[in-house]
This record gives structure tokens, sequence and C-alpha cells, in this order.
């Protein structure tokens, strides 16, 4: 019997971090070509001959419950004669190369982002608004007297008398670290000095004679990305901007479990909060490099993040998030030392954290508000800010309110069956013909449209390997104009009979949107019944939200919507429109703005005083916990048609299809008629 | 309207298919004149909800668990039988007609989230059983209570979170410590969850959707019911 079971079972799986890709490869695959069945492709120039060192992974060790399964080295096979004699010269870091390693086991195999053939795109560069430049560090040249015999006075006493003369600075501290470089600095260039201050109020750097140069860093830490802004805070300039995968999603996909990994885990916090101070670290140090600069030149840091990173960051168990009430630890904005939390920039660089709004809305969402300044406009805005976690913000000058929306990762292409993430490969843009319903496709990593017979003529290395989310979102906007599916999100079987790419496998349709030879797999890409009814599922959280916050604040409509955060910016607004994800509003008064969670880290990090308009917002805004709100599963029903069962969208009214209202005279219809399909 | 069917010219049988189509439209109005013609026809009201009501809702129960209903269509259908119940429930009280049992259903403490299980309650109200709704954030002790108080044949727990879903477990280790979990069928459901963690848990089943939680009721049920006459 075990034989036999042995036998049946000649798979083992195989699941690769970052991407999530998961699936079955055959015992004995070739590690290399098992990660490419799976949809994740490593770098190789040597083609698999061991030479070239690109496709090194990392084997995670122990059992993963979410990914059902346990990864061990021993689930490869052996290190090659060549690996061993790389590891001798210490070139392999316990690393494993891909193309030497046979699947005997199931793995959990963590591509590290230099082993990535494609890397991730990740944002925009930083954005172009005015911000006064008025940061909370500052260089100032002072002119110590030096002393003589007599004067008992030390040399720091003597730098305060000083500072206060030249500068008015009353009562300045020293940072420990720096204290004890002061005497040979003071010395170095007969007493003069230029100090790097606080506000004003302490010391972070002693350098001899007058120097110019300071430096600071915007972090956004999201639950997927991490976005550091490298800044001259002298002149504003934005010197590197570097993004990377949060590799704390190797313990969790989603916010929910990470706190449960953190909870349930003995080293869970501590491994959680390794990682992100680790990826802190990483993306600083490639900044610097980029900029010219050392991290020991950074001073000062501004980090965003939603409340479970900014505990996580902090130290502090995420466990209370976790459930209602969502109790936080701390929700003030904090002024503490870089290395306090374990980063390695300058040894006294300050550390500033903005503050957090309630449980699930937090200080990235208060950045995002300092970046769109709702808080000054008069048109009623809206702000939708679609990440893994998705916060609505609406109002204007006179009342502003948030809420946090369970919208799931659907729209970030988990529970999709061909989703993934935003990455080269991904199918970004679709257009359907309605007469034809053949597709016009983007594909990320290719400039122009790619219609379907265009195969032949296309580079080999453009083929689609899955749907990211504003995909997904136009496939289905697209669908329902040309009538694939209708508004309840069913597909319209009579379709069939219009075009091949209409099928039906079971009782339900899916449509085709890459054929294979447009694929990297081969196989053709499709949208089913069930990927239209999770993004349903997902726009409609976001639109009950909305609607719960117009509903608080008496509005009847938005003036104007901004779609905020990576994935906002990749989204067609008419499309979002016309799904019903945002409200009716005029289409040129929405805007995508990009990472606006990073671009107000970095406001907050140029000017000071916005740190403080950030600590009055965090009180002033309304937060509203919309499922405890009465209205919240009527709104969310009627949100789930496309694009909604009652809300008029009267700017879409020249391209919506024209859908007969159901006046009861279709009775005894509908059920015949389904009935008929089984 | 023009195609207003007038049912008393219809045969009983007819009106039996009827009320069926008309549930699957979520025509509130229809359901309950029909279920008035067939009770004024003499039928006893189990015969109306099990062969109208509850037939006409397995139809809708099939088809939303293949993806051809949604929740928007499956609501409007369990308002219907909600409609029709209302006239049923007095009647088959006092005719002692055969229950077909009590669930008791919430989210567990610490989740506020509820559209999934409100709909997993009006689908088990549309498979005819009786169910008592204790909302959101609901701990240990409020179930107990409720167990003694209505002795349901079923406890349904949901959690939409990963971080709540191990409440689940806390519950049927009180329901064991207090002798209660042999007497109940305990169905768990919720996005994160999976039959892996049902099993962990000690619960009885995972429920995907609404739909199989009715079938998988109904059918634990009859197991249950069946060892207990054996």
């Amino acid at each position: 019997m075990a034989n036999k079971a042995d036998h049946i079972d000649d798979t083992c799986q195989v699941a690769l971090m970052p991407s999530g890709r998961q699936g079955k490869v055959k015992r004995g695959t070739n590690l290399l070509k098992a990660a490419q069945e799976l949809g994740v492709e490593l770098e190789s120039i040597c083609g698999g001959r061991q030479t070239c060192l690109k496709c090194q992974v990392i084997v995670e060790e122990g059992h993963f419950p979410k990914l059902g399964v346990t990864s061990s080295a021993v689930h490869l096979s052996p290190l090659t004669s060549r690996e061993l004699e790389l590891s001798q010269n210490e070139r392999l870091e316990g690393r494993r190369l891909a193309c030497a390693a046979e699947v005997v086991g199931d793995l959990l195999i963590t591509v590290p982002e230099e082993s990535q053939a494609r890397k991730q795109i990740i944002a925009k560069a930083a954005s172009d608004r005015t911000i006064e430049i008025d940061p909370a560090v500052r260089q100032v040249y002072v002119e110590v007297i030096p002393p003589e015999l007599g004067d008992t006075r030390g040399d720091w006493e003597r730098l305060v008398e000083a500072l206060e003369e030249q500068w008015g600075i009353k009562e300045p501290a020293i940072d420990i670290r720096v204290l004890p470089t002061l005497q040979t600095a003071l010395r170095e260039e007969n007493f003069a000095i230029t100090l790097t201050l606080w506000q004003d109020k302490e010391v972070l750097r002693v350098q001899p004679g007058y120097k110019e140069g300071i430096y600071g860093l915007a972090i956004d830490v999201g639950s997927t990305t991490v976005v550091a802004h490298l800044c001259d805070l002298r002149t504003g300039e934005v010197l590197a901007t570097e993004a990377s995968m949060n590799t704390q999603v190797r313990y969790g996909e989603d916010l929910m479990s990470r706190v449960s990994y953190a909870t349930s885990e003995a080293q869970g916090l501590a491994r959680l909060n390794r990682a992100v101070i680790l990826v802190i670290n990483d993306l600083a140090e490639k900044a610097a490099q980029k900029a010219g600069l050392v991290v020991e030149d950074i001073l000062d840091v501004v980090i965003v993040a939603n409340p479970v990173m900014h505990h996580i960051l902090l130290g502090i168990n995420p466990k209370e998030l976790g459930g209602a009430p969502f109790a936080l630890a701390v929700d003030s904005a904090l002024d503490l030392k870089a290395r306090e939390i374990g980063l390695s920039l300058h040894p006294a660089a300050r550390l500033h954290l903005l503050p957090i709004i309630a449980g699930h809305v937090g200080a990235d969402n208060i950045a995002v508000q300092i970046a769109e300044t709702p808080y000054e406009q008069q048109e009623i805005t809206l702000i939708v800010d679609v990440g893994t976690n998705a916060e609505i913000v609406l109002g204007n000058r006179e009342q502003i309110l948030v809420a946090s929306s369970p919208t799931g990762p659907a729209f970030e292409g988990a529970q999709i069956t061909h989703g993934q993430r935003a990455a080269p490969g991904a199918v970004e843009r679709v257009r359907i013909d309605p007469v034809s319903l053949e597709p016009r496709i983007k594909i990320i990593g290719y400039d122009g449209w790619i219609e379907p017979d265009m195969a032949d003529q296309l580079p080999a290395d453009v083929r689609a390997t899955g749907i990211c989310g504003s995909g997904i979102i136009e496939a289905i906007a697209e669908m329902y104009l040309a009538g694939i599916i209708n508004a309840n999100g069913l597909f319209e079987e009579a379709c069939v009979e219009r075009s091949e790419r209409v099928r039906y496998g079971s009782r339900t349709g899916e449509y085709v949107l890459v054929d294979s030879s447009l694929t990297a797999t081969g196989a053709p890409i499709v949208v089913n019944q069930n990927d239209v009814r999770a993004i349903q599922l997902a726009k409609a959280a976001l639109y009950a939200g909305t609607k719960l916050l117009m509903a608080h604040r008496k509005v009847e409509r938005v003036e104007r919507v901004v779609l905020a955060g990576a994935f906002g910016s990749f989204i067609s607004p008419l499309h979002a429109m016309i799904l019903g994800l945002i409200p009716d509003c005029q289409l040129d008064k929405v805007v995508a703005v990009g990472n606006a969670a990073g671009d107000g880290a970095r406001f907050a990090l140029l000017n000071r005083g916005l740190r403080l308009k950030a600590v009055e917002l965090a009180r002033w805004v309304q937060h509203i916990s919309t499922p405890l709100e009465s209205s919240f599963q009527d709104e969310f029903v009627a949100a789930l048609n496309i694009p909604h069962a009652r809300d008029a969208f009267p700017h879409l009214a020249e391209i919506l299809p024209d859908t007969p209202k159901n006046d009861g005279g279709e009775r005894r219809r509908s059920r015949f008629r389904n009935r008929m399909s089984n | 309207m023009s195609d207003e069917i007038d049912i008393t010219q219809l045969e009983t049988s007819e009106i039996f298919e009827l009320i069926q189509d008309d549930l699957y439209d979520g025509l509130a109005d229809e359901v309950v004149n029909s279920v008035k013609e067939l009770l004024k026809r003499g039928l006893t009201p189990y015969e109306v909800l099990t062969k109208g009501l509850v037939a006409g809702m397995d139809i809708v129960g099939g088809d939303f668990r293949d993806g051809i209903l949604f929740v928007p269509e499956v609501l409007m259908a369990a308002k219907a039988m909600k409609a029709g119940m209302e006239i049923l429930r007095p009647l088959l009280a006092e005719t002692g007609a055969p229950q077909v049992g009590t669930m008791v259903i919430g989210t567990v403490k610490g989740d506020i989230h509820d559209i999934g299980k409100n709909l997993v309650g009006m689908m088990m109200e549309g498979g005819g059983f009786n169910v008592v709704n204790l909302g959101i954030n609901v701990d240990a002790d409020t179930f107990i209570k409720a167990i003694h108080e209505h002795t349901p044949d079923i406890l349904g727990m949901s959690a939409l979170l990963t971080t709540t879903m191990p409440y689940m477990g806390v519950v049927i280790n009180t329901l064991k410590e207090q002798g209660l979990r042999d007497k109940l069928v305990v169905l768990v459901g919720g996005a994160p969850l999976n039959s892996a963690f049902a099993e962990e848990i000690g619960a009885d089943a995972y429920c995907r959707d609404a739909a199989i939680a009715v079938e998988t009721a109904k059918k634990l049920l009859a197991i249950k019911r069946g060892e207990l006459a054996g």
C-alpha cells in the first residue's frame, strides 16, 4: 500500500516567494525549470551550466501551514561538486544554484531580487508638487573660541556659548554617540565646525570646517512594497528612489496572516521585524549608492506605514490589531533615533513616524492626505488608496471622513484564475471589440497594443504570463460593455454564438482573453465566472464604503476622485467607473496619483510644519467603521451589480449599454432560461 | 400587467412550479399569493413548505453554488422565501409538522464582518431551518447561552480574518468542557478557512458558501439522526 501511495504522488509542491507562485512539479525536475513552469523566471546567462551563478535561490526551512508545505534543504538533490567548490570559497552564502538542483520534495523557495530575471516595476518616481523646504535637520557653521589656560570650561560648553551668540540657539543637547567626535573635529580646522542640528535642539553631527550636504530618507512601508526616497534636505531634490518587495510576504501574504504569524509563532514578531528592517537598510544603502553617498550621510528619516507595519517596525506585537476593537499600542507621532529600531544610517540619525488615525487607518493614510491636501479643497474629494488594504478618504476643508474597506486581495491579482502582480508579462490594458469580441491587450514590458494575430511579429520574450489588477478591471469592464457579461455579472450564454472566445466548461462561461500563441506557458489566459465574482465582491466593498462616507458627509456626489497607491496609478479611471468601483464623477476629475503615501512621507521629511499638520489631521479627521454601519450590507449588495443596482452614472450615459430594468415582466423566464443550460 | 397569471386557474402541480420560479426571481408577493392559494386548496403547510419553498430554494442554492446566481439574486430569493414562511410558520407549529432543525449562528469574537454569515442564515431558513442569528463579535459564553436557550441541532460560526478564526476552536473546546459538543453539528465558514482548519479545531465541516452550508447541514443532520435512531 505504501508503495502504491508513493507511486501515485510523484509530484512535489513548490512555492516561490516573493511572487507567491506555487504548484506541483514532477519529482526530479530541475529547479530552474520548475520555477519557469510555475511562472517565475530566474536570471541565467550561462543557460544552466553552473557558471554565471545568477540563479541563486534560498531554501526556506520549516513547516508553512498557509502554503501546506514542509520545506527543507534535503528536498533538493545534494550539492554538486561545483556548488561545494563555490561554498568553500564562500561565494554561495548558503544559497543553491537553481540550475544545479533537482526537486525531490516539497519546497518553499525565496528568489532574491537579484536572481529574478525581470525585476518588479513598482510605483513611479516622486511627483513634483512644490513644497517649502523646512526640514527638521539643518547645518550651521560655528566658530568656537579656542581654549586658553585659565578657561576651565569644556569644549562643549564653549560651543554652546558660540551657538547662542552666533545662531541664537539655546540649551542644545548632543547625541551621546557624537560627543566623542567633538574635540578632534574642533581642532582639525582651527575651531571652525559645521554642526548638524535636529529641530535646533540636538547636535547630530560635528564636521570640521565648512561643510555642505545633508540628506534624509522618506519611506513608505507597505505590506507588499517598501519605497524609499533619498532627498537632499537643502534643495529638496529627490536624489534616488528605490523600491523593494516587503520580504515579510514569506510569512504571510496579507496583513492579517502576518498578525497571526506574529501572535502564534515564538519568533514570529522578531522575524517580521528583522525582515522589514533589513529591507529598509538595504534600500537606504542602494539609494545612497545611487546618489554617490554613503548611508552615514543620512541624518533624518520619515516613515509612514499602516498600523500593523508600524507596530512591527517598533517591535510591538500587533496582536490587538487582529480583532475588534483593534486597539493600537500608540497612535501619536513619534520622534526617535533611527538606530533605536535597528536602522544602519548615521549613528545619530533621527526618525519620525507620522501619527495613526485608527486601528486600520494608518500613518500611510495621513501621508496620502498630506500629499493630496483634501483638507485645503473646496471640492468634495474622494481618495481611494487601493493596496492590499483599501482606505477611503472623503471630504473637503470643512470635514474629512476616513474608513478602511475589506476589499481583499483580488485587485492585486490574487483570487483571480490567471491573476498576478504587476510585473513584466502581466496583461495591464484590455480593449474588446463590441462586435467581433476580439481583444487587444497591452503587456507590461512591451509598448503598444497587441492584437490576437500578432504572435509572429512580436519578440519571442514578449508573452503574457497573467493578468494584473489594472488588467482585470479593464477586462471585466470591457466584457460588460461588449455584452459578454450582464449587469449581474453573469456570462451571457448567447455570446457563444458570437465568438469562439466565449466558452462554456460546465454551467458557467469563460472568456479567452489571450490565445495560447501569445502566452508564456502556451496555455490560454481566461477570465471566468469566478473571476468576475471576485472582482464584484472587491469593488462592491469599496463602493459601499464610499457610499457610507457620502451618507455621513451628506453629499450626493463627489467632485473629484483620486486613485492612490502603486496600483491606483495604473487603473484607467474610465474603466474603474464603468465597473462601479468609484461613484459617478466628471471623468477629467478622476486622477491617478501613484504612491501618494511615499510622496506624503517625503513632504513631511522636507517640511517639519507638515509633521505638525499631520498630528492635527489625525485628530481632526473622523473615522467610520463601515462594517458596523447598519446600511453597509444593503449598500454592499446594491454595489455588486455593474456598475450599480441603483445609482446613476450620468457621466457614462454615452458609454454604458442600455440595461432593461426588471419590471417584473420577466417573471418565470430567468429560471427556465438557466435550467435549459443544465 | 400583460402576463399576469391567474393562479386560481392553474393545476396544483403548476402552482408548485410557479412558487419555485417566483422564488428564483425573488418575487415575494407572488410567492405569498401562491402559498395562500395552495393552503386554500387544502394542502398541508408542511407540503407547501417542502414541495414549494424548500424545493425552490434548493434550485436557488444550486445555481448560487455554481456561480450562476450571485449574492443580490439570492438575497431577493431569500426575502421572498421569508415572506412565504411568515404565513406558514404559525400553521406549521399548530399542525405539529416535523421540524427540519434549528441553527444558532454568529460571527466569532474579534470579528465584525457579517454579510456572508447573514447569507448563510438566510439560505438555511430557505432550507427550512429555524435560524437564531447572534450577530457579530460573539464570545463563547454568548454561544453557550444561546445553545441552552434554543437547543439547536446546528451551530454555525463565521470569521473573515485569519486572526479571529482560531477563536472557533476556543468555542468548540468550551462546548466539549460543558458536554455539549456531541449534541451539535458544528459548521464553520469564512474566507480564510479551509477543511483542514475545520478538522484541526474539531468542527464537523467547513462550508465554502451558503449553498454548501445548507447541503452539509442536511446531510450531517440526517447522519446524526440516523445514528441516534440506530
